[in-house]
Parts: structure tokens; sequence; C-alpha cells
């Protein structure tokens, strides 16, 4: 226990002086209002503000964004002398990996409570209760868990990630930019409406929308619940077996 | 015995072959240098030593436990230093000291004790609260080899301690790892430094190709070349090349310009001494020095492994 706590408080040093938690707190409300000021008299969202409505895209995206950090560090421990000593030292192989997902728990927090605070001043509002909120908090940050363990595995693998994770954006941004999370499916062209409709930043998004707005759709809510607990299960046994000390 | 090898090898699939049935053993609270060229498999031998690699045969045991059968009570009794630090760049050395000591289970308070301890014995006070990634080559060998001693393990590996490191910065490591010798720590270092594994270690074993091609105290590996030599110093270091040509004849001599000396065999001793001296003289060559010595490590590796370079 102490390793842990000592292996995490290591992690949460080290992102304090590169910025780390800093961007964390900062990328959520940049987007958040760069997205909600530049397209709230563009996209046509019905009833709802588009304030109201693209706070779960934001979300989505600054846990994407947060778990490529993770990628990096990963792969850095991996890397680095630091990391072999690691398992030279009797304490289990996965102690690591905890201590950098403990890390993107907390680093998710910051990011949802900047970005749901910020949104609370351009007039979003948790509609639904307590009991909605923490459905909200809670698939988001099974979402983060999630998405890290995937990028941790990816790290592990021990790639020289520097470009990679650049290249990585993309695919990130379009998955969010082309998803139900920015515009109802409706606006997007006819050729690539049932991709967005059905991918899964669509489909998270507009479960945590409708906590957001105190309902569930439940066929929405098992997709969101099987990509994300699916996606935990898969990528945490791989990053786990990542993890082994000896060949 | 602090460390035991029994017949290891290391193979990785079914070409390379790190290290074959490789076997010696360091009594415990000595030194014992692991020399040789790089690629010669001695850090193969010191991750497998670690718990880093398993041997694909043969027995490895440290500090009385089998690596391959009992990894976690080999880990509780070692420290390691890689070739390039194993630290946090982005932690202060300090940090890190308390890091690895509550890695190895101590409580907060007493791991800052410990550091604080392991920061005045390696005189690093003015230091340790900057980031490590602002140290010199020297101080980051430092810290990286107190975070090894962080929680006094019964057996310390080093792997290269002193591999670019300036002069100075070698000879403070090389203080250290005596000192260590004192609190009863067996040490096995890797070095690729005859000079290195002559002043530091009790025992040597030298490594090629991964296998152990010879192994004693440094006095007995000068022994198995069998010969002495004679250094021959020209007053005028222009009459090098006279010399030189005075007695190639003989098979082995090597010419060293910037020591300005000639190195003789000797397997004759006096009388080969005083052949050169002879010849030299004929020639009128002033001499500054002329002398028997035993050979250098550099000659005994020569000599055990032929067509490999030279240091």
């Amino acid at each position: 226990m102490t390793a842990l706590v000592a292996l995490t408080e290591r992690v949460v040093i080290s992102t304090t002086r590169d910025r780390d938690i800093l961007f964390a707190v900062l990328a959520p409300v940049v987007t958040y209002v760069g997205f909600t000021l530049v397209l709230q008299n563009v996209i046509n969202t019905g009833d709802m503000s588009y304030a109201q409505y693209v706070l779960p895209a934001v979300v989505v995206q600054a846990m994407l964004l947060g778990a490529m950090t993770t990628a990096e560090r990963a792969a850095k421990d991996q890397r680095a002398e630091f990391g072999v000593r690691l398992r030279t030292l009797p304490i289990p192989t996965v102690l690591p990996l905890a201590a950098r997902m403990l890390y993107c728990l907390l680093r998710g927090v910051l990011a949802l409570l900047a970005a749901i605070a910020t949104a609370y001043v351009f007039g979003f509002r948790m509609q639904g209760g307590l009991g909605y909120g923490l459905a909200f908090v809670v698939v988001a940050l099974t979402l983060t868990l999630a998405l890290s363990l995937a990028a941790d595995a990816v790290g592990s693998l021990g790639w020289q990630l520097d470009s990679a994770s650049q290249l990585l954006l993309v695919p990130q941004l379009l998955l969010v930019l082309l998803s139900t999370g920015m515009a109802p499916a409706e606006a997007f062209p006819d050729w690539i409406e049932p991709f967005v409709r059905h991918q899964p930043v669509s489909v998270v998004t507009e479960t945590l929308r409708g906590f957001a707005g105190g309902h569930a759709d439940p066929g929405n809510v098992a997709a969101t619940m099987a990509w994300c607990v699916g996606m935990l299960l898969v990528f945490g046994a791989i990053a786990v077996r990542l993890q082994r000390r000896t060949r | 015995m602090a460390i035991e090898l029994h017949n290891v090898s290391k193979s990785f699939g079914d070409k390379v072959t790190a290290l074959r049935d490789v076997s010696f053993e360091v009594p415990t609270g000595s030194v014992l240098a692991l020399l040789g060229h790089n690629g010669a498999g001695k850090t193969t031998v010191v991750k497998i030593l670690s718990t880093l690699l398993r041997p694909t045969s043969g027995r490895a045991i440290v500090a009385g436990y089998d690596v391959a059968k009992e990894p976690g009570k080999v880990r509780a009794s070692i420290g390691l230093t890689g070739q390039d630090a194993a630290l946090d760049g982005s932690l202060t050395g300090r940090e890190n000291l308390v890091l690895f000591g509550r890695l190895r289970g101590m409580r907060k308070q007493q791991a800052r004790e410990r550091a604080d301890e392991l920061i005045d014995q390696f005189s690093m006070r003015h230091a340790a609260d900057r980031r490590v990634m602002t140290y010199s080559g020297g101080m980051r060998r430092r810290i990286d080899i107190a975070a090894a001693l962080v929680d006094k393990p019964r057996v310390l590996f080093l792997d290269e301690p002193t591999t670019g490191l300036d002069p100075r910065s070698r000879r403070d490591v090389w203080a250290l790892v005596s000192s260590l010798a004192e609190q009863d720590i067996t040490v096995l270092l890797t070095t690729q430094y005859l000079e290195e594994a002559d002043v530091l270690s009790d025992s040597i074993v030298i490594l090629d190709s991964g296998k152990v091609i010879a192994s004693g105290t440094a006095e007995d590996l000068k022994r198995l070349v069998g010969h002495r030599y004679c250094d021959v110093s020209p007053t005028d270091p222009a009459d090098m090349n006279r010399v030189y040509a005075a007695v190639a004849d003989i098979e082995g001599v090597e010419v060293d310009y910037g020591a300005n000396t000639v190195s003789v065999p000797a397997p004759d001793g006096v009388a080969t001494l005083t052949e050169v001296l002879r010849r030299v003289e004929s020639l009128g060559i002033e001499l500054h020095d002329i002398s028997l010595r035993k050979p250098s490590l550099d000659e005994v590796f020569l000599h055990l492994t032929p067509g490999a370079v030279k240091v």
C-alpha cells in the first residue's frame, strides 16, 4: 500500500512539474468555451441550448487527450532504466500501472470538474438530480479508465511514441468531430450518417447527455456500458499482461 | 557465498546465445568484477541475477535464493544500478531516494531520514533538492548508487558504474564502491576497464562471447600470462622508433608513444632485460628508465582473447 501511494505521488509530482495537470484542467475549459462560442448559433440542437448539448463531447475529448499522455508515460516507464529498476524491487509488477491509472482517474476528476464548472457559467445544468449526476460521473470515469488502460497498453509495448502520439491526435479528433456529441446526426451528410450515429463517441455522449438531462435510454446506456466495460476488460487484461517482469 | 552461478546459459530465440555455461561464485562481503568487451554477456549476467531475465538453463543463486524459484526474496535482498541512471528525472535527488525507500517498504518518515543519511554520505547536500534532470553525469551516478543502497542490500549489482564518467567522477565512484565492501555488502560490478577491475575487486571473472575465459584474483590472472615485461623508456622521445627497431624481432613488442615506453615480453626475466639493454646501448640511445614488471590486465586480456579489439 505504501508502495502504491508512493508511486502515485511520484506521478502526481512529475505531472505537476511537466504541467500535465494544468493541461488536464485547461483543455476541457478551452475546448468547451471554443465550441460553445463558435458553434452555438451555427448548429441547431432544437430545444436544447448548445451549451447543454456539447458538454459530453468536451468531456470525452478531455478523456481521450488525457489517455494519450498516459501512453507516453507508460512508454517512458517501460523503456527507461527507472522502469527497469522498478521491476527489480520487491513490489508487484502491476503496481506502476496501478499508480498510472490512479493518476488518470485523478486527472479525469479534475478535467470533469473543470468542464462542468465552466459549463455552468454558460448555462449548462445537471437537470436530473444527484442520482443522474452520479451516473454521469461514473460513466465518464469508467470511460477514462478504459481509454487510459488502452493507451497504457500501447505505451507499454515500448514503441517510440514521440511522433506516433501526434498521429493519434487525428483519429481521436475525427471521432469527436464526427459524432453526435458535436451536432445531431441529421446535420451530417447522408453518406456518413450511419457511422456518426453508431460510433462509440456518439453512443457515450448521448448517454451522458441523457444523464445530464435527467433521463436514460436503456438501449443506449447498455451500448455505452458495453463499450466502456468491454474496453476496460480487454485493454486491462492486455495492459496487465504487458507488465510481466521477465522473459 | 552471496552469489552462485552453476552452468548458467541464456539464449534469445534459436539464434542468439548470450551466455554459455557460465559458473562462478562470489563470497559474502567481497567485490567481484565481471570484465569483458561490449556484448560479452556482462549485462545479461546482471539481468539474470537481478531477476529481470530467466536463465535458459543452469541455476543462479543470490543471497541464498534461487533467482528462478524465489525471485521475490532475491528482489528483497538486492540493489541494482544499470548503465544509465535509473532515476525519475523530474524528481529531485532527495525525492528519488525517499521514493525508493518507500518502495522497499519504509514509512515516509523513515525513508526521509535514510535519504538524509545517504545525501550526507554521498556529499550531495548541495544538489539534493534539484531535479535529477539538471545533474551532471557524475552526480546522477552517485544518487543512482545511493538509490540502490536505500534499504541496505545484501548484494549490490553495478552495471558499468563508471562508463561515460569523467576521470574525477570515476575516482569518486571508485571510492564509493570501496567503502561498500567495508559495510559487508557483496558487490558484483561489470566493467570494460581493466584498471577498474584491478583497483576495485577482490576477484575477477573475464567473459568473452558469453563464456568465462578466465577467473581469479588480478594477481592470478597476471600470472596466467606467465611472463613479465621489460619496459624501456628513452630519455629523448624522438628515440622511440630507434628503440623499437632494436627489439622489433622479439615477438609481442608493444609501443606506447603516450607513455614513451616500449614493452618487450620478457619470458627470461633478467636475461631478457640484459639483452635489451645491450642492444639499445650499442646504438648509443640514452635511457630514462628500464625495468621488469608484471603484465598489466590489458596484456592479460589480449593474451586471453586473441583477435579481440584492444580496449
